[in-house]
């Protein structure tokens, strides 16, 4: 896969090329800000973008705001956002567009390496990536919603996981469940949360999200 | 013009008597003072003159202050000491009681100038403005010929009472100056004077300075030591188990499951470090705090608080970085008590940003109250807000609410 890297800090930016170049990606270009992120996307259509929040020359979330940009430029540019901290309204914003291929996860996510690379694939493929913590705040957030406080402690696991991006081979992986359960789960949560069912993965993982963030 | 003047003369009329009052009292005081000075009483009696001084003087600036429309501020500073002697002392070195005593014997002759200056051309005014009405009912018979040309006839009444509309307003115009330079010579000798004023402000600035030190030193101390005991030990123990791992590998093949453990192990114990050092980056600065303002950050802690949050933020610009950290730390622990200590369910967090730069928090839970003043929290809070000249007021009575409320000046 063709990668674009934006990070400033050199010693992370050479740890992620390494990373990704030792596990059959290619790295076309990795940058240490905005304006280069925009160039080096706009000249090289990668299948992914991996890209940290906090980015000079304001070391705020130049990042994200350059991620917003490229992609309200409607070009299919699949981001995956990198912070040392997350935020649920970051990833509301990320969100918005309701087209898939975006991704907000901690850095620190980088050291499970399958997950990670897993994430990335997702997104590249038009899925989502969101991080358990950002989960975890959209579920402090909806704790007295009457649909979220139906489910039941194994229906909120697999909602949390869903919510992450999760397809249901995934899942079932994670969760050590068998193919129907988590079907049969996942159709319980969905009517519990009164959403349409689906079988698209990607619109089902919108939905969740959509939901959570209202 | 008309209700100006009535005030001009309401207030020399009731400094004609307060004069007259306070020269009497200052004739005694003074008197008896100097009597029983070389006895063992003089002390307890200047006290208690002066107090009385006081007491007439604090009527004085209220009187000033109504005519001048602002309050007057007392000058007096509060008397520390607790033997009469030091009393007496610290009383006689507050620059404020010889002003009070100075105003007060001035009052006297100011109060009947003033009274004089205001009072009597009014009067003559007035008098001559309704001459038609009344010097026809009670004709001067004996008045000498010009009075008597002027009040006798028609003609003559009517000159007295347009020359007497002629001189209203001039009469008018001497009677709010005499009230007005009465009123700013109590203001000039009872409001503190300048110097006072920025003594007081140094004082306070350096006691807030000392303390915000304090506070500072304290967080220093209190960051190193959860550096200390959390993402450096976790650090270190990552460390050491990497160095079993690299051992296992020298000494051959065989391992491969246990360095396979090890490996995972360190890469858990790094994980547990840096989730240490995000919690701690949060308690020294949010970074949603920089990224998007104080509006965002707080709704971040409202939806991240255990408690029912209900948020009312107008919208506003940003303040003051200082500023806007101190508010999201007081919104911050408010609400981490009232989950932690006040057993509350539900919490109002109001947050006004004015224009000026201006900003007020407000915490108010229906938790069960008696929140501990003195504690490291709130007190470290008191602190911090004090510093940027702030006021930070808290109220807990028992049974509730706890309601927590720092407001910043503008441009702090």
């Amino acid at each position: 896969m063709r990668v674009v890297i934006a990070e400033d800090l050199l010693l992370l930016r050479e740890g992620l090329v390494r990373l990704l170049t030792d596990t059959g990606h290619t790295v076309v270009a990795a940058v240490g800000d905005a304006p280069a992120l925009e160039a080096a996307v706009a000249e090289h259509r990668p299948d992914v973008s991996i890209v940290d929040v906090r980015l000079p020359p304001g070391f705020r979330d130049e990042g994200l705001r350059a991620a917003l940009a490229i992609r309200a430029r409607g070009t299919s540019a699949p981001i995956l956002i990198l912070s040392q901290y997350v935020e649920r309204t970051y990833a509301a914003e990320l969100l918005a567009d309701g087209r898939g291929g975006v991704g907000y996860l901690l850095k620190d996510r980088v050291t499970a390496l399958d997950d990670f690379l897993q994430a990335i694939d997702r997104v590249a493929a038009g899925g989502i990536a969101m991080d358990a913590e950002v989960v975890r705040q959209l579920f402090a957030r909806n704790r007295r919603d009457r649909g979220v406080a139906s489910l039941t402690p194994r229906e909120r696991e697999v909602l949390a996981l869903v919510a992450e991006g999760l397809s249901n081979s995934a899942i079932c992986t994670a969760l050590v469940l068998a193919p129907t359960s988590v079907e049969k789960h996942i159709t319980n949560i969905l009517g519990k949360l009164e959403l349409q069912p689906s079988d698209d993965t990607h619109r089902r993982i919108r939905a969740v999200l959509a939901y959570l963030n209202q | 013009m008309v209700r100006r003047t009535a005030r001009a003369l309401a207030y020399v009329a009731a400094g004609l008597g307060m004069g007259i009052g306070a020269f009497a009292w200052c004739v005694a005081t003074t008197a008896i003072v100097a009597v029983v000075a070389i006895t063992h009483l003089g002390l307890p009696a200047f006290l208690v003159l002066t107090a009385g001084t006081r007491r007439l003087a604090g009527w004085e600036r209220r009187r000033a202050g109504w005519y001048l429309g602002r309050a007057i501020l007392t000058p007096h500073r509060p008397v520390a000491a607790t033997t009469l002697a030091g009393r007496a002392a610290q009383v006689a070195a507050q620059p404020a009681t010889w002003r009070d005593l100075a105003w007060l014997w001035l009052l006297g002759p100011v109060g009947l100038g003033s009274f004089l200056v205001a009072a009597v051309p009014c009067a003559v005014a007035a008098a001559a403005i309704v001459a038609p009405a009344w010097a026809w009912a009670v004709p001067n018979l004996h008045a000498p010929a010009v009075p008597a040309l002027l009040e006798g006839t028609w003609p003559g009444r009517l000159v007295l009472c347009a020359a007497g509309l002629a001189v209203a307003p001039g009469a008018m115009w001497l009677a709010s100056a005499a009230a007005g330079l009465q009123a700013r010579l109590a203001g000039a000798l009872l409001a503190p004077g300048g110097r006072q004023r920025l003594a007081e402000r140094a004082d306070r600035l350096a006691t807030t300075r000392a303390r915000v030190l304090d506070a500072q030193a304290a967080e220093l101390r209190r960051i190193e030591r959860d550096l200390h005991d959390g993402a450096q030990a976790r650090i270190v123990a990552a460390g050491m188990t990497l160095a079993l791992a690299e051992r296992r590998v020298r000494a051959g093949p065989s391992g491969g499951e246990a360095i396979g453990d090890d490996l995972r192990l360190a890469r858990r114990q790094l994980e547990d470090a840096l989730a240490e050092l995000r919690r701690l980056v949060r308690g020294i600065h949010p970074p949603i705090l920089t990224d998007r303002g104080l509006r965002e950050a707080i709704s971040a802690l409202a939806a991240d608080s255990p408690l029912d949050v209900e948020l009312h933020a107008g919208a506003g610009g940003r303040q003051a970085p200082a500023v806007e950290s101190a508010a999201y730390f007081v919104v911050a622990e408010a609400l981490a008590n009232a989950a932690k200590h006040a057993g509350a369910e539900a919490c109002i967090v109001e947050v006004a940003l004015g224009d000026d730069g201006s900003l007020a928090v407000e915490v108010r839970d229906d938790g069960r109250g008696g929140a501990d003043q003195a504690g490291a929290g709130l007190d470290g809070l008191r602190r911090r807000v004090e510093a940027l000249d702030g006021v930070f007021t808290i109220t807990s009575p028992l049974g509730g609410p706890t309601v927590l409320r720092a407001e910043f000046p503008c441009a702090s």
